[in-house]
């Protein structure tokens, strides 16, 4: 009898040691959910959030949402039963991600938005954004200089259902719609795409043959709009403006092809998601729910420094 | 018996009078309608006259330019304002010099102790005075949109009230005395091309 008791006391020691010790040794798993992957620069952003979360010790897998916000829902859904601990959170949508982050925090798993802003205080633990209006205020800035306060311009949006691009068109606006001879000729949608923006633009010089700039919502498309304007040989007259900071158009600056874009840091934006999560399992709860990372005017005065 | 109905009939009008006169909205729905209705202006006009004119924040550009160069972080820390992550913060800071050329809405001031410094009366844009100031909170408001229209309406002031105001009034060689909000790096080691967002300029 006794004997029988004390296999059943090491047997429960056992399961109870044996799960803990497994507990233990199990990393919290960190899922990295971008918008897309098909744009170098959110692919460089996930890659970095990823490789932090990594380095502070921690699982992590990058989800693709494919700028779809159904594909975003779906792949919370998979993560959530899946037992993810914490999401870095590029979202698809300013208003249709809040249903997706709130599903989460139900579950008890926080998410931190990088570089997109969602419409919502109270949804995501904490939103770690570009400060974008400032950016293309500095940009709208240059861009009145540039084009000495007169002329015709093309404005090529981003996604229509994303913060960020109306936070940049606002920044730009807010400079440019002070200078009257200044006429916006078209604004339209180039869905933070290459190809798209390059159609856009095709389609509007049509129309407008005699445009003096292009503001361009991020840099693809300004490469885009390069590309649209070396088909037409108008590459030398236009000025073109981009927002990002990336390689391509740097390089173009530094040939005096695009005139000027807004240097972001997707890798500070990653790697404070990423610490930020590493706090929260530590047991920090409180975060600042907005926290903007400084955007830089990048144009030929101080393309040396780039 | 008739009276019974009666009463029914009493009961029924007033209960469907009181469930078309009485309705229950969330309180969050009702916070972002008082958001959405913000006076933005108003809230400007207080942030200006009662706070950036009045502000204990400013210091004196030399004073400034000297605790930069004795410990940087330090004199970021105290004197300056930075939202989120970022190289560089901004300043409220006062001086005084003499303008040594007008050109294209810059005033360009030989200040008396540091050297040849700009004051952009033009391009008021941005958010140089509501972050020097460090009168406005970023959690004050729900979206960074709403956040950023402080900035527009209090650049509106300066730009449509006070500049015109005391611009007029000035001209080459005059002596000015001038506070405003100015941007510094972290790279920054040198302090010549410091340009102003003025918040004040008064003949002297």
């Amino acid at each position: 009898m006794k004997i029988k008791h004390l296999s059943l006391v090491l047997l429960t020691l056992v399961l109870v040691f044996g799960c803990s010790s497994k507990e233990k040794s199990e990393k919290p798993k960190i899922a990295v959910v971008v918008s897309t992957l098909n744009n170098p620069w959110f692919v460089m952003l996930a890659e970095s959030a990823a490789e932090n979360a990594k380095k502070l010790g921690y699982e992590a897998k990058i989800f693709d949402s494919q700028n779809n916000p159904a594909i975003e829902s779906d792949n919370f859904e998979n993560l959530i039963s899946s037992g993810y601990d914490a999401i870095l959170l590029n979202p698809t949508d300013s208003d249709g991600s809040i249903s997706n982050i709130l599903k989460a925090k139900t579950a008890g798993i926080p998410v931190f938005c990088m570089d997109r802003e969602v419409n919502a205080d109270d949804a995501a633990t904490s939103q770690i954004l570009s400060d974008n209006y400032s950016g293309c205020v500095s940009i709208g800035i240059e861009f009145v200089k540039e084009l000495k306060e007169k002329g015709k311009y093309v404005e090529i949006l981003g996604l229509v259902g994303d913060n960020n691009t109306w936070a940049r068109s606002g920044g730009f606006h807010s400079v440019v719609d002070k200078f009257p001879n200044l006429k916006m000729v078209a604004q339209q949608s180039g869905d933070f795409d290459r190809n798209k923006a390059m159609e856009v633009l095709e389609t509007i010089l049509q129309a407008n043959p005699d445009i003096d700039g292009v503001f361009c919502g991020n840099d693809a498309m300004a490469m885009g709009a390069f590309q649209a304007l070396q088909a037409a040989g108008k590459e030398t007259k236009v000025k073109i403006f981009g927002f990002d900071g990336a390689g391509d158009v740097i390089e173009k600056i530094r040939e005096k092809k695009i005139i000027a874009t807004g240097m972001q840091f997707p890798k500070v934006m990653a790697q404070t998601a990423a610490q930020y999560a590493d706090e929260y399992f530590k047991g920090r709860k409180v975060f600042p729910q907005r926290v903007p990372v400084e955007v830089e005017l990048v144009n030929a005065a101080n393309i040396k420094d780039y | 018996m008739k009276k019974k109905y009666v009463y029914i009939l009493a009961f029924v009008i007033i209960a469907i009078l009181g469930y078309n006169s009485v309705y229950f909205k969330k309180l969050s729905d009702v916070k972002n309608a008082k958001k959405e209705n913000f006076d933005f202006k108003a809230y400007a006009d207080s942030i200006y006259y009662k706070g950036i004119l009045k502000s204990k924040k400013t210091i004196a550009l030399t004073n400034l330019i000297s605790s930069v160069k004795t410990n940087q972080e330090a004199a970021f820390k105290k004197y300056g304002n930075r939202l989120g992550i970022g190289n560089s913060a901004y300043f409220m800071i006062q001086s005084t010099g003499k303008i040594i050329d007008i050109k294209d809405g810059i005033y360009t001031i030989a200040d008396e102790k540091n050297g040849v410094v700009y004051i952009d009366t033009k391009y008021i844009f941005g958010n140089a005075l509501r972050d020097a100031s460090g009168l406005v909170k970023l959690t004050d408001f729900k979206t960074n949109a709403q956040f950023n229209k402080v900035s527009e309406s209090l650049n509106d002031i300066v730009r449509n009230e006070v500049i015109p105001k005391e611009i007029k009034k000035v001209q080459i060689g005059d002596s000015v005395s001038f506070s405003g909000a100015i941007k510094l790096s972290k790279k920054q080691t040198l302090f010549t091309d410091l340009l102003i967002i003025p918040s004040q300029i008064k003949l002297q």
